[in-house]
């Protein structure tokens, strides 16, 4: 869909809560650098878990230091995440929701693949694993998925639509895509949103080792020794914004959301699909009016599973044509991790840095080319190069496409 | 006493879980068929490993059992190590 120009979005701040702390700064530092977060895994039950690494938000993170005590007893590890990282964002965007009308023109929607697990999981140990029959009073409003959207727009008082989109590790573009359509639309001029997740509980891991996708050392995208996903948690959150608002105010623009493509491959519940990927990828590309040879740069879905590597690696050929051999691919889940439901906007924050400082981070661990994934991935090192046009994929089980087109304003 | 099973009974046991699981008939499991020859879609495989686990009492490691295009004479192999190990195990317990 064409929009007119002042209906476009544009960024105007970002926020994070990741392996590497808080801040959407140290995140991107350190992807530019190349530096891995991917760590042993740091769990009570870690040494009866199969589980060996995860890229887990550090040990210091202390929730207390950022959130009212009153407002802490209501939120499950997820909502925390989201709310320091929109405290961010928000600031970063020099809004004012007090102004005139503008929380009522200001919607929070975000991404998230399973929600309140951390309480789901404490609250089901109690009960059946102590046999206990009281569980914590808040546990309700601290596992709810929309908890976290409601939690910001409770923090900041805005007013507009407010939801969680949930669709498992694409949840965080889906909610990126539904931002820009209530912003097109007219329905609200800001829209707060990214995507949280904290799953690294027990029974989520379990959950996770009976699947047999799990990388026991690390992440290896592309790699022909990849040996699976690497699971990881955190949130990223930004300040969206119809373009003729953030000018008319003066503000900073990281970046114009400038495409969206959504698919849906109908076919294997977990299997990826080339034809569902590429037409999210074109259809982004086409919603941008861009055409291929315009895109420089893809931050890859890339998850280290022979599945997800070849599958989109002949995807982006089926969109791409013979451009695909000019452009660079990255995975940056080789340092982050595998955030699921967060997963897309943490690598928002790796797009906007590439747009923004003209370096492409690594994709690390490509030790053995395999001959079936034969783009530029950006292997090992990061890359001084200057880029106009990104897009970052990702493909959730469900088979549920989601794919952003991001220039530079 | 899964440790006093032969092989002729680990492999009967194991075609029994595939063939149920994978809704085939028992009598087209070879031992030198992969379950991608079988048409066993990897969802169903790793419901299969669930099944062996389950039934066996055992674990199979997280990676090196190649699933998919290990032959089912590989599963029967790794389910008897994997018996050996714990009948190792329970052998140090108790002395």
């Amino acid at each position: 869909m064409a929009t007119s120009d002042d209906r476009a979005t544009v960024i105007t701040g970002m926020g994070a809560v990741s392996a590497y702390g808080i801040g959407a700064a140290p995140l991107w530092e350190a992807l530019r650098a190349g530096r891995s977060s991917i760590a042993p895994l740091r769990h009570p039950r870690a040494a009866e878990l199969r589980v060996e690494v995860a890229a887990q938000v550090p040990a210091d993170f202390n929730p207390g230091a950022h959130i009212a005590e009153r407002t802490l007893t209501m939120l499950d590890r997820s909502a925390q995440f989201a709310l320091v990282a929109a405290a961010e964002a928000i600031a970063q965007s020099g809004l004012d929701f007090t102004l005139g009308d503008l929380s009522q023109r200001t919607g929070v929607i975000l991404g998230t693949g399973i929600g309140g697990e951390t309480t789901h999981d404490e609250q089901s140990h109690r009960i059946y694993g102590e046999g206990a029959t009281r569980v914590h009073p808040l546990t309700i409003v601290r596992l709810m998925p929309n908890a976290a959207a409601s939690q910001i727009s409770i923090a900041h008082g805005l007013r507009g639509p407010a939801f969680v989109v949930a669709s498992a590790c694409a949840s965080s573009n889906h909610a990126l895509a539904q931002a820009a359509q209530l912003i097109r639309s007219g329905l609200a001029d800001v829209v707060v949103t990214g995507g949280t997740e904290a799953c690294l509980t027990y029974g989520a891991l379990r959950a996770w080792e009976a699947m047999r996708v799990l990388s026991d050392d690390t992440c290896r995208p592309f790699s022909a020794n990849r040996r699976g996903l690497v699971l990881a948690e955190g949130a990223a959150v930004f300040v969206l914004e119809s373009r003729a608002h953030a000018r008319a105010r003066g503000a900073r623009i990281l970046g114009r959301l400038a495409g969206i493509g959504m698919s849906s491959d109908a076919g294997d519940i977990v299997a990826p699909d080339v034809v569902g990927a590429s037409a999210a990828m074109t259809q982004a590309l086409r919603d941008a009016e861009l055409s291929p040879k315009d895109v420089d740069y893809i931050n890859a879905h890339g998850t280290g599973t022979v599945a997800n590597d070849l599958a989109e690696t002949r995807a982006i050929r089926r969109s791409f044509g013979a451009h695909a051999d000019g452009l660079a691919v990255s995975s940056t889940k080789s340092m982050h991790g595998h955030a699921l439901g967060a997963a897309g906007a943490l690598e928002l924050v790796a797009v906007l840095g590439a747009l923004a400082d003209g370096v492409l981070p690594p994709t690390l661990n490509l030790d053995v080319p395999d001959p079936e994934c034969d783009l530029d991935y950006v292997a090992n090192a990061p890359r001084q190069r200057a880029i106009r046009v990104a897009l970052s994929n990702s493909f959730a089980f469900g088979g549920l496409n989601a794919v952003l087109a991001l220039t530079r304003d | 006493m899964n440790t006093e099973l032969s092989e002729e009974s680990i492999r009967g046991e194991v075609f029994a879980i595939i063939a149920k699981q994978a809704k085939l008939d028992i009598a087209t499991l070879k031992p030198e068929l992969t379950l991608k020859d079988l048409g066993i879609a990897s969802l169903t495989a790793i419901e299969v490993i669930f099944d062996l686990e389950e039934h066996f009492d055992v674990d199979f490691p997280e990676q090196g059992a190649d699933i998919d295009s290990g032959t089912l004479q590989h599963l029967i192999d790794a389910i008897r190590d994997a018996l050996a190990v714990k009948a190792a195990k329970a052998a140090r317990k108790g002395a």
